[in-house]
Order: C-alpha cells, then structure tokens, then sequence
C-alpha cells in the first residue's frame, strides 16, 4: 500500500465515521458498506465485504438509542480491512484466513471507538455552551458555527479509533500471524462461517420479540430441509 | 404481581426502555407513576403511541399508582414501574409501594447539578431523597442499559461529581 | 394579523439541515443546537431576521429524539410558533410539545428504524453477500434508506399540516406493531441465514446435510447466552479458540 491509499482509508474512517451519529446517517457506518467501501478504495472490495459480513451482526441489535454508545463496529470493519490488505500481503499471507485473524484482532480493540466517542461528546458539551451563549447573545451564525464545529470532533475520534486500531492491530497481527495462521488456515471457511453465526445468534437473542426461538427454529428446519432434499 | 424493575427517568417511556429493558427483563406492563403526565391527556396519548400493544401501558398519578400496583388486573403481570424523578420514587415508596430495588437511569442536568455519570445528574435535594429511600431497604444502583455495568449508587456518590 | 406560510424553498432547507441534527450532540444538552440550527430557516420565515430572545431560549435548550423523527416535530413546533404569533390559540404550546413528545418519538424510532427496519436490510443483504455479489451493499443501502428517506420528508409535512394532530395520524399506523412485524420477519431470515451457512459448511466439510441440524442448538444457547448478556467479544473468543483447537487436534 502506497500512502495515498492511506489517506484514502482514512477519508473513508471519517466519512463512515460521521454517518453513526453526526451526519446524515445512511448507515455507510454499517460494518457491510463500511468494509466493503474501504475495501473497494484499496482495491479489494470483495475483502472488504468478506470482513464486512463477519462484522455486520455482531453488535446490530446494541442500539444507539439515547446516550448509551455501542462499541464502534464501523472503525473495527474499516481498521480490520486496511489490516487485512495492508499487513497482511507484507507478510505473504492473503485470502480467508488474514481476513479472519484481522477481524479478531480489530474487535477488541473497538473498545478505544467507545473511549473516543466519549471523548467527543465530552468536546462538544463546551460547544453546546458556547453555542448557546452565541445565540441568546443574538449570533445566530454563532450557534451554527459551534454547532458544525461537533463534525470535528466526531471526525477525529473515528480518524483516531482507526489509527489504533490499525496500528496496534499490525503490531499484533505480526506477532501472532505465524504461530496462529496454521490453525486459522486449517479451520478456514468453517471458522468464517462460525463467525457470522455467532452474530447471527446475537442478533437473535437480543432482538425484542416474544416468539423468536420457535419461529428460527421453524426457519431453520424449513430451510435445511428445502436444502437437503434438493 | 412482581416488580421486575423499579427505574428513575426523567424521559420516562423511550427507547432504552422498550428496545433493551423491556426485553431484558421479560416485562409485559408498564406503569408510570407520575402526577404531571397523568394529568395530561395529550401526553398520555403520545406516550401511549410508543407502546406495542403486547404490553399494557398504565399512567396513574403517584396516588393512584400504589392501587394500581395492588388491583387485581396486574396480578400475573411483570412490571416496570417508572419514576420521572427522585421525589416521585420516594413518595411512592413513603405511601406504601414495594419495590426492592431502584434502577438510575438518565437523571437530565440542569442548573445546579452535579454529573455523576454521563447519564445522571444530581443536586444535594436528589441525593437526601434517594437516601430516603435506601432507609427503606431499597437497593440502589445505576445502569443506564443491560449492556453496562450495574454500579451501586454509594460508589457513584463518593466518586464525586462534576 | 395572519399566519405566516413557510414556502416550498424552507421546507427543502428544514429537510437536509435535518441530516446535520447530531452534528454537535453532547451529554450535556443533546441536540440542542441541532434542533435550532434545523428550525432556523423556518423561524426566519416567520420571525424575519430578528428573532426574538424568548423564541431563541426555548428552541435551543435540552432536546433528544430519533433524528428520523425531528423533522415532523420541526413541522409541528414551526406550525405552532406561527400560528402563537398570528394570536391564534392552542391547546399546547411549541415547547411543552417539543418537551412531551421527544422521548415517545424516540422510542418508535428505535423500534421502528434501529430495532426492525435495519436488521431486516442487513440480513437480506448478508443473505446476498453469502452468493459473493459485491451489490450487497448496495441492496442493504437501498432497502434501509428507502423507508428512512421518505419518511424525514413525509413526517415534516406531517407534522406542518396536521400540527398536533400528526399524533393521531402517528398512532394509527401503529408503529411499535409495525417494527414488532419487522422484528419477526427478521427472526425467520435468521433462521434461513444459519440454515444455508451451516448446509454450506457441511457440504465444505463433506458431511452429510444432517450434522447441519446439530447447530440448531448452538445457535439456540449462544443466542441464550447473548440475551443473559454475554458480550460478543467473548462469544467470538470461545467460536474461535474451540475451533481452532478442533482444527489443531484433527
């Protein structure tokens, strides 16, 4: 990767950044579309999306629903993908198995997305005064100031989520890429598959409907069934 | 009739509500002890709006409320019971109602509070209530959503505020 | 003295400004400024330049809802502040409505938009993902913002029309029996979701179909397991390290 790839992923951190909560949200903030356009920016969108679909589940029914802050799935799709097509060719690994040991290697570290976040509300607590202040002072083009000045601020903490991620993840992914590749490349498309079940299973266990495990399993063995049989 | 979660508010039905406690504690009836929302019709309305009809929304004033508790229709209920603010959880705990323990969810700042977590923001009068009520045996702690930690309010209060 | 009508142009304006709701949110006030700064063209039109200081007070202090939602209330509160200054009266002025009407909105918007509509597009897209298209995105993208889009433009116009009685229009479309409809469409798409990867991992694994019924189960606890609050880091950790450790041993 050359450094305008770099800048490129990083414009990408932003842009899918900003859509969680300060800027139209479209959802390119989802792990799907953001792993999948950082992907598609460094050249591999097909990577991107294979990261994507390993990530989209995992935390979808954590929901933003007043202050609470879910841990920030997008950094982690978008840290995961530069990991996967950045380190992982340096260190002549490719395909399945870098994509998963980038995606296990980026989910803890999202942790850091939920610190920053934080981080930025704290930020704009001094512009909601500010912009208050601005406003009963009769500068209405005050207040919009301030206001847009929360961009920044959301902007820097998914820029600074990804850095981490990206640069603690390659520390670590040099670190155990060779001891761990073995087994990952021997558990393979199992594992990829396991994974996204696992989010899956999360998805079910906290989406809010009474019937939810008998009409799965009905699914479940209907489809299997029309599977098999075929 | 049980209790399965008693919570201060101060946005009394909204998402957290529905989306992550509802859920989480297997509730199917809501009551909201509240004098102010009671007695607004429009309120009520929209509040009522909110709900799924799968579970019952019950909006009684802080009088009313502890009947409302003890009348037979919630009998087999599982209920969440919502306070807007500290004084509402205390006169309903002083007028007889039983809840064992008292969640802290999102107490709103305005002037002359003190943050104590992102989410709760109290004043001196907040905190002689809330030990008002922990005189009664009632356990008090903070969690803003079933994903967080639950932290016991002592620890929130020596933490000190800002 | 007659209500001031906002024109067309206002309306266009109040709509994208509402993309930039969130742009400052704290804890502090939550979307105080947002909410000013997206009723401002509006408040222009009918204040004129000078807008007065108790106007400016009781539209910039705490406010929070789901920002798909904002648009209708901005339509209703410009309504009502318009027709407050034409001297009409109201059952209920901008800002107790604004005050009793956030956190109801909010709460049919985390149902209705982050609880049923999302995961429904993001299962159907992963489904497509799991063919190797790269529209997946795509479809995920379209199927989420149709609904989402239509509905900031058609809840302002709700909203300015009907003011308060957008509510009753609000509650007859049953929006938390809508998004709980959703919910269960998006159980059975869980269902097919696990059904097809785990056929898909057998027939990888060049087992019979039937082992594919044995993680029915798995998926059950690990869903059980979520619901009890385990985290998914640690859900992820125990798939990985026990499949790793199968791989190792066989």
């Amino acid at each position: 990767m050359v450094v305008g790839d770099y800048l490129l992923a990083g414009i990408v951190a932003m842009l899918t950044g900003l859509d969680r909560v300060a800027l139209v949200q479209i959802m390119i903030s989802r792990p799907l579309v953001a792993a999948t356009l950082t992907g598609w920016v460094l050249g591999s969108p097909l990577v991107g999306m294979e990261i994507g679909m390993l990530l989209e589940l995992l935390w979808l029914g954590r929901l933003p629903v007043g202050a609470a802050i879910p841990p920030d799935d997008t950094q982690v799709a978008v840290g995961a993908t530069v990991l996967a097509l950045s380190v992982g060719p340096t260190l002549g690994l490719s395909g399945m198995p870098v994509v998963i040991l980038s995606v296990l290697i980026a989910i803890p570290l999202g942790k850091f997305g939920q610190v920053f976040d934080r981080l930025a509300r704290h930020v704009n607590d001094r512009l909601a005064v500010s912009g208050h202040t601005a406003l009963m002072a009769g500068d209405i083009a005050g207040l919009e100031r301030n206001h847009l000045f929360g961009l920044i601020s959301f902007a820097f903490a998914s820029l600074a989520t990804a850095l981490v991620i990206v640069l603690v993840g390659s520390f670590v992914l040099y670190s155990v890429a060779p001891v761990l590749i073995g087994a990952v490349q021997e558990a393979g498309l199992s594992l990829h598959y396991s994974l996204i079940m696992v989010g899956a299973a999360v998805l079910l266990g906290t989406i809010n409907v009474n019937r939810s495990a008998s009409l799965f399993c009905a699914a479940f063995t209907g489809t299997m069934l029309v599977l098999w049989l075929k | 009739m049980s209790i399965v979660l008693a919570r201060i508010d101060s946005r009394l039905v909204h998402g957290q509500i529905l989306e992550a406690w509802v859920p989480y504690v297997g509730a199917d009836c809501i009551v909201v002890a509240s004098d102010e929302v009671a007695g607004t019709s429009f309120q009520c309305m929209v509040m009522q709006a909110a709900v799924p009809s799968s579970v019952k929304l019950i909006i009684g004033t802080l009088e009313e409320t502890v009947s409302i508790l003890s009348s037979a229709d919630l009998l087999k209920k599982r209920v969440l019971l919502l306070f807007a603010n500290s004084e509402d959880a205390l006169k309903v705990c002083q007028l007889g109602a039983s809840y064992k323990k008292l969640n802290l969810g999102n107490m709103h700042s305005s002037a002359g509070k003190n943050r104590y977590t992102c989410t709760i923001a109290l004043d001196q009068q907040d905190i002689d209530k809330l030990q008002q009520v922990e005189d009664q045996g009632v356990t008090i702690v903070s969690q803003c959503v079933p994903a967080d930690r639950e932290r016991s309010w002592r620890k929130l209060i020596s933490s000190g505020g800002r | 003295m007659k209500e001031t009508r906002l024109s067309g142009l206002t309306f266009l304006r109040i709509y994208l400004r509402s993309f930039l709701l969130q742009s400052s949110w704290n804890f502090e006030k939550l979307q105080n400024l947002g909410f000013f700064y997206l009723i401002l063209p509006g408040l222009r039109s009918i204040y004129g330049d000078e807008i007065p200081a108790d106007v400016r007070q009781r539209h910039s202090g705490y406010f929070n809802t789901h920002p798909y939602f904002a648009p209708l209330v901005a339509g209703t509160v410009l309504r009502l502040e318009a027709r407050q200054l034409a001297g009409e009266e109201s059952e209920v002025d901008a800002e107790t409505y604004k005050s009793m009407v956030m956190a109801p909105f909010a709460a049919m918007g985390d149902a209705l938009f982050w609880g049923g509509v999302r995961p429904l597009a993001a299962l159907l897209g992963l489904l497509v993902a799991s063919q190797g298209s790269l529209w997946a995105p795509v479809v995920f993208l379209v199927l989420f913002n149709l609904p989402h889009l239509l509905f900031r433009g058609s809840g302002l116009i709700l909203g300015y029309t009907q003011e308060l009685r957008a509510i009753e229009t609000v509650q007859k479309c049953r929006i938390p029996d809508l998004a709980i409809r959703l919910k269960e469409s998006t159980t059975v798409l869980i269902g097919v979701l696990c059904a097809y990867l785990s056929f898909k991992g057998c027939e990888h694994q060049e087992l019979s179909a039937a082992w594919g019924f044995v993680l029915l189960p798995v998926v059950l606890l690990f869903a059980w397991l979520a619901h009890k609050g385990v985290t998914s880091l640690f859900l992820v950790l125990l798939t990985t390290s026990s499949l790793l450790l199968l791989a190792l041993l066989f």
